[in-house]
C-alpha cells in the first residue's frame, strides 16, 4: 500500500510521527458566577515514533481518552503543541482538518455504534475511499475488496454486501480497522479497540493490528485499561493518574520493573499476575481534577506518601534510558 | 467429594426462549453442583448462556424465556417447585444474587440505609427498625464502607461503593448460596481488585458459596476453586482453577481461550486467536457446537454431540476424551 499519500510529506530520518508537547485540555464544568475548570489532560509530553505503539495504560477518568481525541483532533487542545508526520496540527480548521484525516484514523472502542446500520460494508469503505483517495468504479470495488481481504473479512464477495448487524462484534471491528486504513494514514489512535470483543476474538483483532503494523508501519496510540494488552501489543507503556503522566518505559521494562507506586498498584490489581499480595492502597477515592491542585495527583492513594508529595508536584524524570517517572521517591 | 454438602445442584438444565421460529435453547441440559462455602466461577462468551442460567436458578425467567428441562435445587429444595409464598420467603434468605450493573440495582430516590430496612424487614417482619439499622452498619462494617454513608443516596456513591452496598444487601440475610453477575465488569482493575479481596474475605468470615459470573478467563481462574466453562448454551467444561494454568487436558475451547489472553509477566507473549466466532443460537451447529471453530473437528463432532468424560479432575464434554469414563450426573 505504497502511495502518494505515504509519500506527500516524507518525514526526516529519526523524527518522530507523533510529538505532543506540553499539552493540556481543559473543560469547564460549572458555568456563571461558580464557574470552574478541570484538566483532564495536564501538561503532557510524548512522542510515537514511526512504526511505534505506544500503549496509554490507565483507568477511567485518567484522561487518556482525551488525549487520543486531542490526538485525532475531535477536542482542541488549550495549550501545548502536537506535531504529526512534521505537521503543527493543534489548532488546525477546515480543509487541512479534513487533509489531517488522511493521516490520521482513529478506531473506536464500540464496534456496535460506530458502524452505520443501514449502510453496507463495502459503503462504509466506499465514503473514505471516494471522499480521500478520489476512486471511482472498478478501481473503487477492487480497492474495497482488498482491505476486506486485508483484515480478513473473508470470503469478500460474501462479507461486502453485509449489513452490520448481520456481524459479530469481532467482525465489525475489522469494518472499522479497513474503513480506518481506507485513507492510507500513518497513525492510527485505537482506544479500547477490543475490550468489547469476546475474549476467542480479542487475540485475532490485536494480532491483526500487529501485523498492520509490521507491513505498512503504522504509529499507533493504544489507549486501554488492560496492562496484558498493552504488554503484547505495546512497544512502550505509559500509565496515567488524573491527566498527568505517572511512568513510562519499554513496556517488558515496565512491567518487570515498576518503579511509580501507581503502575505497582494497577499491576497488583490485575488479574493473571502470578505475584498476589495484598494490595498497598490506603483509599480508593478519584482524582482530583480540578484546577489549582497542589502537589502529587496519586498523594491521597499513595501508600508511601510523604508531606513532600501534598505539597510539590513531582517532576516526569529521566531514571535511565527510556525509563522515566514522576514520583519523588521513584528509582 | 461426595462428603461435601452441595448447595446448588443443576440437573440436566435447559432454558429456552420463545420465539417466531419455535423455542431456541439458549441454556442445554446443564449439570453443575456447587458445594457448601465454594466459589464457582461461571465462564463465557456474551450468548454462552451464562446470565439466562443464574436467571434461572433465581427463578427470574420472565417473558418468553422458561425453564424447558431439568431440575434446580438450592439447599436441596426445588426452586421450581415452590408456591410464590414460599418462593417469596426462601429467595434472599438462601439464595441472592449481585446483579452486574450496581446503579441500577439501587433505587435512585432511596437512600443506602431504607435499601438495607427494606431488604430485612420483608423477610423479617418482627425487626425493629433500630435493629435493622444496628445490621445495616454492621454489613456496611463488613463491605468496609463507613456507616455514615447508610444516609446517601446511590448516586453520591462511587461505583465500587455502589457495588459494595449491593453486595451487602445481598448477604443481609446471610443466605447459603449468593449469585454474583459480572459485578465487576463495569470497574476499573484496581477497584475491582479490592472488591474481590473483600469478597474473599467476607466469604471465609460468613461462610456462603458464590456462582461467579464473569467473562474475565484470568479473573475467574484467580477467585474461584472450579470453573465452569459455558460455549453456545452448554458446559463445555468444569475444571479445578489449579488445572487452567496447564494447556493439556482441556475441552479444545478452553484450550483456546488459554492461548488467546496475553500473559502479563511472559517474556515472549504469543496468542493465538479462535477462529470463527460464537455461534448463533438460532441455528446451533450439529453436533457438538463448538465443532465449526474446532482444530481437532472430526465427522463425528460434526454427528453427535459428545458425552461429558471424565479427564484427571476435570469433566469434559468432548470426543477427544472418549477412552475416559463417562460422568454420571445422578
Amino acid at each position: 500500500m505504497s502511495s502518494p499519500v505515504m509519500q506527500k510529506n516524507a518525514l526526516a530520518v529519526g523524527q518522530p510521527m507523533v510529538q505532543v508537547e506540553d499539552l493540556v485540555v481543559r473543560f469547564p464544568i460549572r458555568s456563571g458566577v461558580r464557574k470552574a475548570w478541570i484538566t483532564p489532560v495536564d501538561h503532557v509530553n510524548f512522542t510515537i515514533g514511526r512504526g511505534e505503539v505506544l500503549a496509554l495504560v490507565g483507568e477511567s477518568g485518567s484522561g487518556k481518552t482525551t488525549i487520543g481525541k486531542a490526538l485525532m483532533r475531535i477536542v482542541e487542545p488549550s495549550a501545548g503543541k502536537i506535531v504529526v508526520g512534521g505537521k503543527d496540527i493543534t489548532h488546525i480548521k477546515g480543509r487541512s482538518l479534513a487533509d489531517y484525516r488522511e493521516d490520521a484514523q482513529m478506531i473506536f472502542q464500540d464496534p456496535f455504534g460506530s458502524l452505520n446500520a443501514v449502510k453496507t460494508v463495502e459503503q462504509h469503505l466506499y465514503f473514505p475511499l471516494k471522499k480521500h483517495r478520489q476512486l471511482r468504479g472498478d478501481d473503487l470495488y477492487i480497492k474495497a475488496g482488498e482491505l476486506l481481504e486485508l483484515v480478513g473479512l473473508t470470503p469478500v464477495r460474501e462479507t461486502r454486501i453485509k449489513f452490520p448487524n448481520e456481524l459479530s462484534g469481532g467482525q465489525r471491528q475489522r469494518v472499522a480497522i479497513a474503513r480506518a486504513l481506507a485513507v492510507d494514514p500513518k497513525f492510527l489512535v485505537a482506544d479500547e479497540p477490543i475490550s468489547m470483543l469476546d475474549v476467542s476474538i480479542r487475540a485475532g483483532v490485536l494480532k491483526l493490528m500487529n501485523q498492520l503494523k509490521d507491513d505498512f508501519k503504522l504509529s499507533y496510540l493504544y489507549i486501554t485499561h488492560d496492562l496484558a494488552s498493552a504488554r503484547y501489543f505495546g512497544d512502550r507503556i505509559m500509565v496515567m493518574y488524573g491527566g498527568q503522566i505517572m511512568e513510562t518505559a519499554d513496556s517488558r521494562e515496565l512491567i518487570r520493573r515498576p518503579t511509580h507506586p501507581y503502575t505497582k498498584l494497577l499491576l497488583a490489581a490485575t488479574p493473571g499476575n502470578p505475584i498476589r499480595e495484598k494490595l498497598p492502597e490506603t483509599s480508593n477515592l478519584a482524582p482530583n481534577l480540578l484546577e489549582g491542585r497542589t502537589g502529587c495527583v496519586f498523594a491521597s492513594r499513595c501508600p508511601l506518601v510523604t508531606d513532600r508529595c501534598r505539597d510539590e508536584m513531582p517532576k516526569l524524570t529521566l531514571l535511565e534510558t527510556g525509563h522515566s517517572a514522576a514520583c519523588h521517591y521513584a528509582s | 467429594m461426595s462428603s461435601r454438602i452441595p448447595v446448588l445442584e443443576l440437573e440436566d438444565v435447559s432454558v429456552a426462549y420463545d420465539t417466531h421460529n419455535g423455542p431456541v435453547q439458549a441454556v442445554n441440559r446443564v449439570n453443575l453442583k456447587v458445594y457448601q462455602e465454594e466459589i464457582v466461577g461461571l465462564v463465557g462468551e456474551s450468548g454462552s448462556g451464562k446470565s439466562t442460567l443464574a436467571y434461572a436458578i433465581m427463578r427470574l425467567l420472565k417473558g418468553a424465556a422458561f425453564l424447558q428441562n431439568g431440575t434446580i435445587k438450592v439447599m436441596g429444595r426445588d426452586i421450581y417447585a415452590m408456591s410464590p409464598k414460599e418462593l417469596q420467603a426462601f429467595r434472599w434468605a438462601q439464595m441472592s444474587m449481585v446483579f452486574q450493573s450496581a446503579m441500577s440495582a439501587l433505587n435512585p430516590v432511596m437512600t443506602v440505609e431504607q435499601q438495607f430496612i427494606d431488604t430485612l424487614r420483608s423477610h423479617n417482619k418482627q425487626m425493629t427498625l433500630e435493629q435493622c439499622r444496628m445490621r445495616a452498619a454492621e454489613l456496611m462494617d463488613l463491605v468496609r464502607i463507613d456507616p455514615k454513608y447508610l444516609a446517601s443516596y446511590p448516586h453520591q456513591l462511587s461505583g465500587g461503593m455502589r457495588q459494595r452496598v449491593v453486595i451487602a444487601i445481598a448477604i443481609a440475610l446471610e443466605p447459603a448460596f449468593v449469585i454474583m453477575d459480572e459485578p465487576t465488569t463495569a470497574l476499573d482493575v484496581v477497584v475491582q481488585r479490592s472488591i474481590l479481596d473483600q469478597i474473599q474475605a467476607i466469604q471465609r468470615k460468613v461462610h456462603f458459596a458464590v456462582l461467579f459470573i464473569s467473562h474475565d478467563f484470568s479473573l475467574v481462574a484467580e477467585l474461584a476453586q472450579r470453573v465452569a466453562i459455558m460455549y453456545a448454551g452448554r458446559m463445555v467444561e468444569v475444571a479445578d482453577s489449579g488445572a487452567l494454568t496447564q494447556s493439556e487436558n482441556h475441552h479444545p475451547y478452553t484450550e483456546g481461550l488459554l492461548r488467546a489472553i496475553p500473559k502479563l509477566t511472559a517474556d515472549e507473549i504469543v496468542i493465538e486467536g479462535i477462529p470463527g466466532h460464537p455461534p448463533d443460537l438460532v441455528s446451533l451447529p450439529s453436533g457438538c457446537a463448538f465443532h465449526p471453530r474446532c482444530p481437532y473437528v472430526t465427522d463425528e463432532c460434526r454427528q453427535q454431540r459428545p458425552s461429558l468424560y471424565e479427564v484427571g479432575t476435570s469433566e469434559v464434554e468432548c470426543h477427544r476424551y472418549a477412552g475416559e469414563k463417562v460422568v454420571q450426573h445422578v
